[in-house]
């Protein structure tokens, strides 16, 4: 029966349940009427917390060690300063998509990240997501729909925001602008392709928190009051409140409709200077301090007297420098399970500026994940419950930082997303038949099973081959519900 | 002498396809026939997906466009 139906997926990055859920929900008409008759829940997201691998996580089923991909960059193998940006070739498994596709049935694929470049999948429409670098490049797959969207759009097709913060008012202009356009071509594409699965993804929350957290947000630490943006995140939420009921109306009643996100915010506490502390305690040294505030590439670091030194981001990555491994490394290999736990332990006691202990959490690829493929980091580091995140750069009179050390910067990630999925021929959906509206436990590796449950599927002969692999399980109790 | 074994197999592409090649290769030379072309092209993506090494999608200045910009997000 679930065969017939189509599915959706509204992909709306970064968005957190105190948000959608409670703040904002009696402004938001369209995503209150799904809330009322549909299912929610928090979705918890994957370690790290982070768009890229966050979205292929949840298509694929799979965690970030299988599909080895632990942020938008990564080193390459173990060289020290040579790096790479994450893209869709380095996706190797399956996604939700790609699947159906081999069973015959067609999506739409609009902005999903990683999706540059856009992959050649049968009986799929895709445009590729917010890294692409530009609209001169083959953005569509198949190539032709590049015109198409771009006619769609006014010729101009926007991926990202240009994301300067000494210009607010541009980047608000351009947020708009580029929601907008994207809701406009999956209004297009909903409309004029054939599909079974329809999955957009939408970026704009997440800069919408980057840039504009502290003037919203009374509890933030840096919180400025009464300016112009007291209530743009109001503003915002309801203009995508707004689209997204269009395209409601587009899918239809035969359409089923998932509303997800890939992790949280919340509001920034600082930046906590990785290097800096790494050389404090003595794991890394410099052959020339740094007297002015410089990347950690540029920096001359005296590779032959440093076992460790970290990556910035949300989340830190520590790299250890060992023998045999990194080309003038120090650390015994035998000795490395030892050198992370002396100096996890030395995480855990860090303190703030305040002389309060944050709450550390520190994560070893291997044991999170089971398998850790690719170019993984030697430990991850959440300093302070995500809520300070890691300054790579050095030459800075302090640990702490106050402003992101590559700008401005509002808001960091949480591990908690939003779920809710809504039917438009049920209107009162329940997870018991007694009125329970509300999932627990969901996890972003679920969707993908959950998805291709819900599909049906009928010609395959072992569906349990069809999850082979994959981390998450199938949501029952939303089955049933929906069935 | 046993018989050679086919050089060649018929593949069905559809007329549309067909009409279009056949009016692209018909302004540039090289191409004798949609075969040919189609030949040339087909060696070339499966050549591709035969290779282990996945050609870089970005160039230096995507690259260093795009760090900037995770740079700013905070990313990085």
């Amino acid at each position: 029966m679930m065969m017939k139906r189509k599915i959706a997926v509204i992909g709306l990055d970064s968005v957190p349940p105190e948000m959608m859920f409670q703040k904002l929900l009696d402004k938001l008409p369209n995503i209150k009427r799904m809330y009322e008759r549909g299912i929610h829940g928090s979705l918890e997201t994957c370690h790290p917390p982070i768009t890229v691998p966050a979205w292929m996580v949840m298509m694929t089923g799979k965690n970030p060690g299988k599909l080895g991909i632990y942020g938008f960059r990564h080193r390459r193998g173990f060289s020290y300063n040579d790096g790479y940006i994450v893209n869709s070739t380095s996706v190797k498994e399956k996604t939700v998509w790609e699947i159906l596709s081999e069973h015959g049935k067609s999506s739409i694929v609009l902005g999903v990240p990683p999706g540059y470049p856009p992959k050649q999948v049968k009986n799929c429409n895709i445009v590729s997501c917010f890294i692409t670098p530009g609209i001169e490049k083959t953005f569509t797959h198949p190539q032709e729909l590049k015109d198409e969207v771009l006619e769609v759009s006014g010729g101009n097709y926007i991926f990202d925001v240009t994301f300067r913060t000494e210009n607010r008012e541009k980047i608000k202009e351009e947020l708009f602008e580029m929601t907008s356009k994207r809701f406009d071509v999956a209004e297009y594409l909903a409309q004029t392709k054939p599909w079974d699965f329809f999955v957009m993804h939408e970026i704009g929350f997440d800069r919408l928190h980057h840039a504009f957290w502290k003037f919203f947000d009374p509890s933030h630490p840096k919180y400025v009051k009464g300016t112009q943006y007291e209530k743009l995140d109001e503003e915002y939420y309801r203009f995508v409140d707004e689209r997204i009921g269009r395209l409601l109306e587009i899918f239809g009643e035969e359409c089923i409709t998932f509303l997800l996100s890939d992790h949280g915010s919340k509001g920034m506490s600082g930046a906590f200077c990785v290097n800096q502390w790494l050389e404090a305690e003595g794991y890394l040294r410099f052959k020339k301090k740094p007297q002015t505030v410089l990347d950690f590439d540029k920096a001359e670091v005296d590779w032959e007297r440093t076992s460790a030194w970290g990556w910035g981001g949300y989340y830190a990555r520590i790299f250890f420098n060992v023998r045999g491994r990194e080309k003038n490394g120090v650390i015994d290999p035998e000795r490395l399970e030892d050198e992370k736990k002396k100096l996890s332990q030395k995480i855990s006691s860090i303190k703030d500026n305040s002389g309060r202990k944050m709450k550390n959490l520190v994560l070893e690829p291997e044991r999170i994940y089971g398998v850790a493929s690719g170019d993984k980091p030697d430990l991850m580091v959440y300093f302070d419950d995500l809520n300070w995140r890691s300054a790579g750069t050095v030459g800075h009179p302090s640990l702490y930082l106050f402003e992101n050390d590559t700008g401005p910067d509002d808001s960091v990630h949480s591990m908690n997303g939003i779920f809710l999925v809504y039917d438009p021929k049920k209107r009162d959906l329940s997870l018991d038949g007694n009125g329970a509206k509300e999932l627990e436990g969901a996890r972003i590796e679920d969707i993908a099973p959950t998805l291709l449950e819900l599909f049906g599927l009928d010609g395959v002969k072992d569906k349990k081959e069809l999850f082979v692999g994959m981390d998450g399980r199938t949501l029952s109790s939303v089955i049933r519900a929906l069935d | 002498m046993a018989p050679q074994p086919p050089k060649y197999s018929t593949v069905s592409i559809p007329y549309t396809l067909h009409d279009r090649i056949e009016k692209m290769i018909s302004k540039k030379t090289g191409f004798k026939s949609v075969s040919d072309y189609v030949t040339y092209v087909l060696r070339e993506v499966v050549a591709m997906h035969e290779s282990k090494e996945v050609p870089e999608p970005f160039t230096v200045k995507d690259v260093e466009e795009i760090k900037s910009r995770l740079k700013a997000l905070g990313y990085l």
